[in-house]
């Protein structure tokens, strides 16, 4: 058995790792293609606002995160539905927001160590308990999106032809918002909230440049994040790097890597067709 | 400070820089009555006839004036119970109330890094760097606070301690020479209790079979090197908060191969990091507490420099027996 493994806290590490590199990205592709990339910052500070909220207030801090989470989340679907052609502009908002409230709210919680082990999850910290709580949103998040493919698919590329396709967009988009906004509070709480939001983008961004349909863009993001979850997490434990940051660094790899490939294939082959989002 | 040093000098200027300092107390107390808002002076409670208004940067500055000072002072912390010190910064209130006050008095050493900011507006004489004269460590590796590389955390050591009580002493003296007496005598006997407590410290940790201590934050070099401890700390658990997976590894190997029991923590940091290696090892997650500030318990329960110190020891008796 090689080294690392020996080491209890890397195996729940690697297989949250894993959990999270093929779920987040899974989301991610239609977080992209909703033009809604910054999300999981957005949520990510908004979750802070309701943990100190919850810590307040006496409750679950927890649930106090969930809540803020999902609120937002839905406030973002508002306003972009209010301004249809500015959905980065949402995120911005709510992000602002939230760091606002998260600020101002820190300055009343009554323990701040208790705060700050909310905000500080890193994925060498993973207890058994979480690593539990990670399988099990990661395993609804495949579940969610592998049984409303073809709905999440409209809806991400265009509403008005998922209309028309019969696809209850509304509903669909609340769904989906609602897995989002789990996602990323209960993941960047156990694992840090540079890996999720990372993992929400960069391997989507470079599934994006070499896939040639929906379903082949999936399975690549997939792969990046799978790959770049272990790879890191190999890196921090042999070369002493912090996990997150080796983690987004191999994802930002991987795509810069992917980007190299496609230029060169390009110029060796004749000019590719230009549908990479076609089904 | 150096006017703390040399508190015979000019005793007429000093009355005068009280009484402006009395006044400028007065006018924010007025101001406040007048109901135009942004400044009640410094602790409301302070309010009239309290005496000498002094601002302590943070718990233990103000348990040492509250310990010298005794009844001639009203003493208010910055840092409010129940935050780390480490992070904190000063409102716009904070710094008019510092206008405000008689006295000022903080450690040092790095450990209010926003204390330059504001001091360079207050006048000499009423600010009391306590840590001035003691001979400072070098920061520990792996503790990442900005701390000009000093470790600021002198006060662990009660012979430090006990310096800068001296130094607090000065200060009170500086600022109101007519109560000399009493602040003599008030710092003479809590010197005693120190060194009473240092000679504890000395004969229990001596005994001891193992001298090294795993702890969540470097904070108690001059603790291990007043009493012949080693202090092994884990990297980064503050602020940023995130080990990387080969520290962790050593970490874990060190506590097991040396045998270990026990994993400190503090009560103002988050304790998730010190738990993992701790369940992973076996060894048990206690405080020991740094004493930078109190929690709102300890608050009520009446704990201070002393008391925390003891448990401290109790702490480190069953951890290294």
């Amino acid at each position: 058995m090689p080294e690392m493994l020996q080491y209890a806290f890397m195996q729940r590490a690697l297989a949250a790792g894993l959990v999270i590199g093929i779920a987040v990205p899974l989301v991610g592709v239609t977080v992209v293609l909703k033009r809604l990339s910054m999300i999981g910052d957005a949520l990510g500070h908004a979750s802070l606002a309701g943990v100190a909220a919850g810590l307040i207030a006496g409750l679950n801090p927890v649930a106090g995160a969930v809540a803020a989470c999902v609120t937002s989340a839905f406030c973002i679907e508002g306003i972009r539905r209010a301004l249809p052609a500015r959905a980065d502009l949402a995120v911005a908002v709510i992000m602002a927001a939230g760091i606002g409230l998260a600020g101002v709210l820190s300055g009343f919680v009554p323990n701040s160590a208790t705060f700050s082990s909310f905000l500080f999850g890193s994925i060498v910290t993973v207890g058994d308990a979480e690593l539990a709580v990670v399988v099990g949103v990661g395993a609804a998040v495949i579940l969610f999106c592998a049984l409303f493919s073809r709905e999440l698919f409209w809806v991400a590329l265009d509403e008005r032809a998922a209309r028309l396709a019969g696809v209850r967009t509304g509903l669909v988009n609340a769904a989906f918002v609602l897995v989002c906004a789990l996602t990323i509070s209960i993941a960047s709480r156990t694992v840090g909230s540079l890996i999720v939001s990372s993992m929400m983008t960069v391997p989507v961004a470079a599934a994006l440049a070499v896939a040639r349909s929906w379903r082949q863009s999936v399975v690549v993001a997939c792969a990046v994040g799978a790959v770049s979850s272990l790879a890191g997490l190999t890196l921090s434990f042999y070369a002493g790097l912090r996990p997150g940051g080796a983690i987004v660094l191999v994802e930002v790899g991987i795509l810069l890597l992917l980007l190299l490939v496609r230029g060169i294939m390009r110029r060796l082959a004749h000019p590719a067709r230009e549908d990479a989002t076609a089904r | 400070m150096s006017d703390a040093n040399t508190p015979n000098l000019s005793h007429p200027s000093r009355r005068q820089f009280l009484a402006a300092g009395l006044a400028a107390a007065g006018s924010a107390l007025l101001a406040g009555c007048a109901g135009s808002g942004p400044a009640a002076p410094a602790g409301s409670d302070a309010g009239s006839d309290a005496g000498i208004k002094v601002i302590a940067s943070f718990y233990v500055m103000g348990d040492f004036a509250k310990k010298v000072g005794g009844d001639l002072v009203s003493v208010t912390d910055l840092v409010p119970a129940g935050t780390e010190p480490h992070d904190w910064e000063p409102s716009p209130r904070d710094i008019e109330d510092l206008q405000a006050a008689d006295l000022f008095v903080y450690n040092g050493a790095g450990m209010e890094h926003w204390v330059e900011d504001v001091v360079s507006d207050l006048d000499t004489v009423k600010v009391v760097e306590a840590s001035k004269g003691i001979e400072l460590l070098d920061g520990e590796h792996g503790h990442d606070h900005d701390h000009d590389g000093h470790d600021p955390h002198v006060w662990l050591a009660p012979a430090n301690a006990k310096m800068e009580l001296a130094a607090i002493r000065d200060g009170l003296v500086a600022v109101d020479p007519e109560h000399t007496e009493q602040f003599d005598a008030a710092y003479e006997e809590h010197a005693r209790a120190f060194d009473e407590l240092d000679q504890e410290f000395r004969t229990a940790l001596e005994s001891l079979p193992n001298k090294t201590i795993v702890v969540s934050h470097a904070a108690y070099g001059y603790l291990c090197d007043a009493y012949g401890l080693t202090q092994r700390a884990i990297t980064g658990i503050d602020a940023e908060g995130e080990p990387d997976a080969r520290t962790m590894a050593e970490i874990i190997d060190f506590v097991k191969e040396s045998g270990i029991k026990t994993i400190f923590t503090e009560e103002l940091v988050s304790p998730k990091v010190a738990q993992a290696i701790a369940d992973a090892t076996g060894a048990s997650c206690q405080v020991l507490n740094p004493i930078e500030g109190l929690t709102q318990e300890q608050e009520r329960a009446g704990e201070d420099y002393l008391s925390l110190m003891r448990q401290n020891l109790k702490a480190l008796v069953a951890a290294l027996g």
